[in-house]
């Protein structure tokens, strides 16, 4: 890892030194929120000040739709089609949001079944992050997702009128030395980032605390919070449709008007959708709003942590912006809490009695 | 959780194995009470039309062709709602020859605009016409077509997709399920990456109205009036709360509802 600092009026130049390479998508205005969407061409659309965005950068690595092949039905032959691979520069993620591209990196990439479509464009996709003032909908401190140690290419720590850049990768290093006039960071620069990150550790605004949080996933599983929270649900897919680390995909084969070809689709898909468990045969495995939120949370709390040693969720807030019926991480983990003190209460009060 | 909204059963489409043969299917396209919006829309994807036509042979359309009413046929798509006696009969007489069945537009749904005059039917013609003339058949309460006789397909929406249609009728020719679905909308508007009306402090519909459509209305700035009907697992007391949440009326909420929802539902919605 290496260091050095830049002006912060030479980040334009530092995406035109990209956008000479690579396709650059940054975080712009888009309908009174913010949206990721190409900047290369106007780096003056760049709002490195946004809070979080609409929908997460995911949507260039895992894409909401994507043809994965074409096939003809006449002939009944499938035909592969090239993998779409657009090298590409994701500017400006907050630490959430790379922490969540590890999450997908670990399912997509290491997994014993490596994902071509995803690996071909995340293996042509660099990450520039950038620090992030927190709003009130924010929690990534409880997961400790509010920083990011790898995954990213370049980093931008913000010391006021600098940045001090955190450097992961050659090809990054080689493009910032060539459109800026990085220098090494200085001593004094090193004190104003850790007085800087204290600053930031501390605006957070307080929050449950989540240590055990398996542990009560386990012993509340039929607990009726999963009740309360499903009369309340709207089956309405927002949350997973938001979140940075939701991975679930349906595949579906689309013809052409005549019905003599087609191709075969990937769609973002939601285990909160009624028909997520329908399968062949009519039975459906989660048939209640209340089965698929607690699927929900116990897949991001305990099943992907069993499997790769982190939680499903980074904090980034924006199901709980994005649900109506206020069920959010934040939410469950407080009722879980809520449940444990209540029955330690009650077995308390039953060893009084007896 | 026994006793809750349970989604999933009778998803097995009894009519989906009933076109294995090989000559051309025939279809044949029937109004009843609507403004043969939906059937204006199915001639309005020009690029594709011909394609589409070439899937199956068209037997009976009065919008496009003088062609007789034939006795035979495989697949009938019908628009409009349930408001004569005469639609009741003809329905049954429909159902007594199609293998399949295709219920398309908010009116053959849901029963649509047509079904606000649900309940009154005799106030609403008395309205409109001032003595009823006999040319209006003897009326009946408007209904959705899955009232009169079994839906094989819906395509909801006022007016609908034609390119949702198209892909319905792939469906029934190849043997398929109706598509599974029953979310409602918000989903959608996230993927759009629209911001949600509520945040602006508007009463929108989504919330608990069939996915689908992509959400175009919200993309034009209009808040979504449910013309798709309700979802399959609509939570309308949920959606209340919300809409009182945002310190909006849920009373006109629950009116802006009777649009396209007054009538009933479709029983074989998804
Ligand atoms: S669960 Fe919610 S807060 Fe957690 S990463 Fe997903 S969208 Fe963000
Ligand atoms: S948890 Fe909230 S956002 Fe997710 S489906 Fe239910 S109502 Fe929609």
């Amino acid at each position: 890892m290496l260091f050095r600092v830049i002006d912060k009026n030479e980040v334009p130049s530092l995406v035109r030194g990209f956008a000479a390479h690579y396709e650059v998508v940054g975080p712009v205005e888009r309908n009174g929120g913010f949206a990721f969407d190409e900047v290369g061409s106007d780096p003056s659309r760049l709002r490195v000040d946004y809070d979080t965005t609409l929908l997460p950068p995911k949507k260039y690595l895992f894409p909401p739709k994507a043809e994965l092949f074409t096939y003809d039905t006449v002939n009944n032959e499938v035909k592969d089609i090239d993998i779409p691979v657009v090298p590409r520069v994701l500017f400006g993620l907050h630490s959430c949001d790379i922490n969540a591209i590890n999450r997908l990196d670990a399912v997509f990439m290491a997994s014993d079944f490596p994902d071509p479509y995803y690996r071909a464009q995340r293996e042509a996709t660099m990450i520039v992050g950038i620090d992030c003032t927190p709003n009130d909908h924010c929690f990534c401190n409880l997961w400790g997702t509010d920083e990011v140690t790898q995954g990213y290419d370049l980093f931008l720590h913000d010391l006021g009128d600098r940045y001090l850049v955190s450097i992961l990768s050659v090809t990054a290093a080689e493009i910032l030395a060539v459109a800026t006039s990085a220098r090494p960071a200085s001593p004094k620069d090193s004190i104003d980032f850790q007085e800087k990150a204290r600053a930031f550790k501390n605006s957070f605004s307080s929050g449950p605390a989540v240590y055990e949080l398996p542990i009560l996933m386990d012993a509340f599983y039929n607990d009726g919070l999963w009740d309360e929270l499903g009369d309340r649900c709207l089956s309405c897919t927002a949350c997973s449709m938001v979140c940075p680390t939701c991975y679930c995909f349906n595949m579906v084969d689309k013809l052409d008007a005549g019905g003599r070809s087609g191709a075969r689709l990937r769609l973002w898909d939601s285990c909160c959708s009624p028909s997520f468990a329908l399968v062949a045969g009519g039975h459906n495995f989660r048939p209640t709003a209340a089965s698929r939120v607690r699927n929900r949370f116990y897949h991001k709390f305990l099943g992907y942590l069993s499997k790769y040693g982190n939680t499903l969720c980074t904090g980034c807030g924006r199901c709980e912006r994005a649900c109506k019926a206020h069920i959010s991480p934040r939410v469950v983990i407080q009722g879980l809490q809520h449940k444990a003190v209540q029955s330690d209460a009650a077995a308390q009060g039953e060893g009084g009695r007896s | 959780m026994a006793g809750k909204k349970v989604f999933g059963l009778n998803q097995i489409n009894p009519a989906s194995h009933a076109l294995e043969h090989k000559e051309a299917a025939k279809v044949a396209v029937f109004g009843l009470a609507s403004d043969f919006g939906c059937q204006v829309q199915m001639t309005n994807i020009e690029r594709e039309l011909l394609d589409v036509l070439g899937m199956f042979e068209l037997v009976y359309w009065q919008l496009v062709s003088s062609a007789p009413l034939p006795e035979d046929f495989d697949i009938a798509i019908i628009e409009g709602a349930v408001c004569t006696q005469e639609h009741v009969e003809t329905l049954q007489w429909i159902r007594e020859r199609a293998k399949v069945v295709i219920a398309i537009g908010a009116c053959a749904v849901t029963g649509g605009i047509p079904g606000l005059a649900r309940g009154n039917v005799d106030d609403f013609a008395k309205r409109v016409y001032g003595d009823v003339p006999a040319s209006c058949g003897s009326m009946a309460s408007p209904r959705p077509v899955s009232d009169i006789i079994a839906v094989d397909f819906t395509v909801p929406g006022c007016p609908i997709e034609p390119l949702e249609l198209v892909a319905v009728l792939q469906r029934a020719l190849m043997g398929g399920n109706p598509e599974a679905g029953g979310r409602s909308m918000c989903g959608d508007c996230r993927l759009n990456e629209d911001v949600c009306f509520f945040e602006r402090g508007r009463i929108c519909l989504g919330l608990v109205t069939r996915a689908g459509c992509g959400a175009p209305c919200i993309k034009l700035g209009y808040p979504c009036n449910g013309c798709r009907g309700l979802a399959a697992s609509a939570n309308l007391d949920s959606a209340r709360d919300i809409v009182a949440g945002y310190g909006l009326d849920v009373a006109d909420f629950d009116a802006r509802l009777q649009i396209f929802n007054k009538a009933g539902q479709d029983s074989s919605r998804s």
